[in-house]
């Protein structure tokens, strides 16, 4: 594998490169180098299956991350393939050309992140949320309580309390008011 | 074809004998995995009722409801988490949260019932099925969406501490204070421990959004002397604090003591809006007997609400014990002033060297106030009462802190015993021992008391940081006789302390004779105990007056004895400590504001 990384290198600038098991390695690379690297990958160094595609969202850096999780079965080796892109211009080129069922993946991103592939096949059909308004809910300024409580009406009856307050009632409740500061008028 | 090609379908019958995987009626019987998220289990042994998973439900499905049993005491709301499955996700956010590791999942999936009603239960509470069974999912023991690691405060190292008195806590900076202050839960399960009920959470979170101003006021919302809370406070409630659970409780006290740091004096009266008070036109008076912590914080609340206040103090200056109690490397004397300073700018009059009860009478006060708030404290030491205990090489804890802090010489010995396993015995054998250092440039100085190390009264790291800086702590034993030969001390006769306490929980040491040992000494300093100074009451008060339990004043809720017109608190009813000093005088101070105004009324009608 290290040989493999270091071919890669020869070729590319590789930003982040880390081994997390002996058969589990990722790294990063730029959004314009995916398709040569991810062809060379599937081409050259036998990765030929891709096993999934995933999203994650760095809302505070502005960036979305997608991983694509390949296979070699040569070496019996994971590698994932991470790029980071803009979070304000979520697009991605679809690698359907090089494994056809990669559009179910990019499906299922577009709709809960957001992600756009143009080309992708059916790639604007409903994935799970059918009649979804709301933004994409895996973006991490989705407020799933806000829209838990707008959406699902409360069983009636509940009630709760807050510890605090709860404690003091039954510990201090007679525990003296902060004095009033008098001030003159 | 290959050899291989022809065996390799034989390897199948490998498993021919083993149990099958396969489940046989999957229809009737469909354990979920192992770690399924399933309905949920919560262990009421280990659950506190403090609401982190209720705060993280992203469905709102939680509810804290009372539970019969349950008990509402320090550390534990005996709230308990109601779960509405018509709204529960399984997202298992409230497991991994739990502080305590409470609240975990079984792998129990299907249910029916005939009641939506029946599906919001709490767990631990109504009888379920699962409720034994091992399997379901479980918090990861390495992953941890809480981080029960305090940020670590930097001390000055032993060596470069043992020979002066410099303050050994160097405090937290900004970014110290901001990451410490990230792992409040905010649950608020600490305010009720804190004598004061202090609003921890309040203050922390001002921390949090940077707005020390903010959270300084919620400080002297019920607490007039932060940076001495802040720095020596008893604490308890990291004790109750949720993360203490699991981890290291937050650290509340360096918190505070960040918030006060952060403040100049020149500001105090700008920020807490006290610039402009109303000139006592109230005109009622009240006398402050003491300038410890309960006499402040009583002046402190007294005065914003307009009195006109006066302080008497048998010592030459103010802050108790406090100041002549507590050394100086643990608190500075300029920040007990920077606390005691601003509560004088407010008009609060303080009057030193007057011993109530020798320089001016209680009868006097009586007459020229309108009330009268005694917080004298226990100066007294207690004697061991032991043959030898009353050689005049044998002192008082007390008496020798209150030297040293008054700038007094101590005559001190190259041997010293210390009997006492309380922070006043680790305070006195600290300063015993720098001094030793300073005059002798070593260090002999050896702390036994009855109780064994695992129930020394003691703060830990007072012991830790005792015997870091070469004192030796030796618990356990009970002492015997302080042996004399021409009038000078030998050396102390101890005995093994088997056991403290009695079943019934009163103090009753029992000793093992034969197990003995002697500590080789030229001195000897008794901290078993502070008694009280009762000589401010004349005889006809005193005998006016009602006593409780232990010779101490009886008071009521409000701290005031039978004698309408006169309040008292501090360490002679309740501590010995500086915040339940503050807490009490807090009390005192709004019950003196109604019945000074119950008697206006009385008046006007």
């Amino acid at each position: 594998m290290e040989q493999i990384l270091n071919r890669i290198k020869d070729k590319i600038e590789i930003k982040i490169s880390t081994k997390k098991r002996d058969d589990l390695y990722f790294f990063t690379v730029e959004k314009e180098q995916i398709e040569f690297i991810l062809s060379y990958l599937k081409e050259q160094e036998n990765f030929t299956h891709l096993a999934f595609m995933q999203a994650v969202d760095y809302l505070e850096d502005g960036k979305f991350q997608l991983t694509y999780m390949l296979y070699n079965y040569k070496i019996h080796i994971n590698l994932g393939v991470n790029v980071l892109i803009d979070r304000k211009k979520a697009e991605m080129f679809s690698m359907h050309k090089l494994w056809p069922h990669i559009w179910q993946y990019q499906r299922e991103i577009h709709e809960l992140f957001g992600i756009n592939f143009p080309g992708s096949p059916r790639v604007n059909e409903s994935f799970v949320l059918e009649g979804w308004e709301e933004i994409p809910p895996m973006r991490r300024d989705f407020d799933t309580l806000e829209y838990s409580e707008k959406t699902f009406y409360q069983r009636p009856g509940r009630s709760t309390n807050d510890p605090k307050e709860y404690m003091k009632e039954k510990m201090y409740k007679n525990y003296a008011d902060t004095p009033t500061i008098r001030r003159e008028k | 074809m290959k050899l291989k090609d022809i065996l390799s379908p034989l390897r199948v019958w490998e498993r021919a004998a083993q149990k099958p995987w396969t489940i046989k009626d999957p229809i009737n019987d469909r354990p979920g995995a192992t770690n399924y998220r399933g309905f949920h289990k919560n262990d009421f042994n280990k659950c506190i009722g403090c609401g982190s998973c209720e705060e993280i439900c992203q469905n709102a499905a939680i509810d804290l409801v009372p539970v019969e049993g349950q008990e509402t005491k320090d550390g534990n709301s005996g709230l308990r988490p109601m779960i509405d499955y018509g709204r529960c996700c399984w997202c298992a956010l409230c497991v991994d949260v739990c502080p305590t590791g409470s609240l975990t999942m079984s792998n129990k999936y299907t249910w029916v019932a005939d009641m939506p009603e029946e599906y919001r239960f709490v767990p631990g509470k109504t009888e379920t099925k699962w409720q034994e069974s091992e399997k379901g999912y479980k918090r990861s023991e390495d992953i941890h969406l809480i981080d029960y690691e305090r940020v670590e405060m930097l001390e000055i190292k032993p060596e470069k501490r043992d020979k002066s008195f410099i303050e050994i806590v160097k405090g937290y900076n900004k970014e110290q204070a901001m990451k410490e202050a990230e792992r409040c839960l905010e649950c608020g399960i600490c305010i009720a421990t804190c004598p004061a009920h202090m609003d921890i959470p309040a203050y922390i979170a001002a921390i949090r959004e940077d707005d020390i101003e903010n959270a300084f006021r919620i400080l002297y919302e019920t607490n007039p002397l932060p940076e001495i809370c802040g720095r020596i406070c008893t604490h308890k409630c990291e004790t109750a604090c949720a993360l203490h659970n699991n981890g290291e409780s937050l650290a509340i006290r360096w918190l505070k003591r960040y918030i006060a740091d952060q403040i100049p004096s020149e500001k105090y009266k700008e920020v807490l809006g006290t610039e402009h008070l109303d000139d006592p036109k109230i005109g009622k008076s009240i006398a402050i007997i003491g300038a410890g912590p309960a006499g402040i914080s009583a002046a402190y609340y007294l005065a914003i609400m307009g009195y006109k206040i006066k302080i008497f103090e048998a010592l030459p200056d103010s802050g108790g014990m406090t100041r002549y109690g507590i050394p100086e490397y643990r608190l500075p004397y300029d920040q007990i002033d920077k606390d005691i300073e601003y509560i004088k700018s407010l008009g609060v009059e303080m009057q030193f060297n007057t011993r109530v009860g020798k320089d001016i009478t209680l009868d006097k006060l009586h007459k020229d106030y309108d009330a009268v708030f005694a917080g004298t404290g226990l100066h007294l030491g207690r004697s061991t009462r032991i043959p030898g205990a009353d050689n005049k090489r044998v002192y008082f804890a007390t008496d020798l802190l209150r030297e040293v802090s008054l700038g007094n010489e101590i005559d001190v010995a190259e041997n010293i015993v210390v009997i006492g396993g309380g922070n006043v015995a680790m305070d006195i054998t600290r300063t015993l021992a720098r001094l030793q250092n300073k005059k002798y440039g070593k260090i002999q100085i050896l702390t036994t008391s009855l109780e064994s190390e695992d129930i020394m009264p003691a703060d830990r790291e007072e012991i830790v940081e005792a015997r870091e800086e070469k004192a030796i702590i030796d618990p356990g034993w009970g002492p015997k006789e302080i042996e004399i030969q021409n009038g000078k001390i030998k050396g102390l006769h101890v005995v093994k302390c088997l056991s403290v306490f009695d079943e019934e929980g009163r103090f009753n040491p029992k000793f093992d004779d034969k197990q003995k040992k002697f500590f080789k000494a030229d001195m000897v300093v008794e901290s078993i105990g502070q008694g009280m100074d009762l000589s401010y009451l004349s005889e006809d008060i005193k005998s006016n007056l009602k006593f409780g339990p232990r010779g101490r004043i009886q008071v009521n809720e409000n701290f005031q004895s039978n004698l309408k017109w006169l309040f008292v608190g501090g360490d002679i009813i309740q501590g010995p400590d500086v915040i339940h000093g503050v807490a009490n005088g807090y009390i005192a101070a709004k019950a003196i504001d109604g019945f000074l105004n119950k008697n206006d009324k009385r008046r006007k009608k």
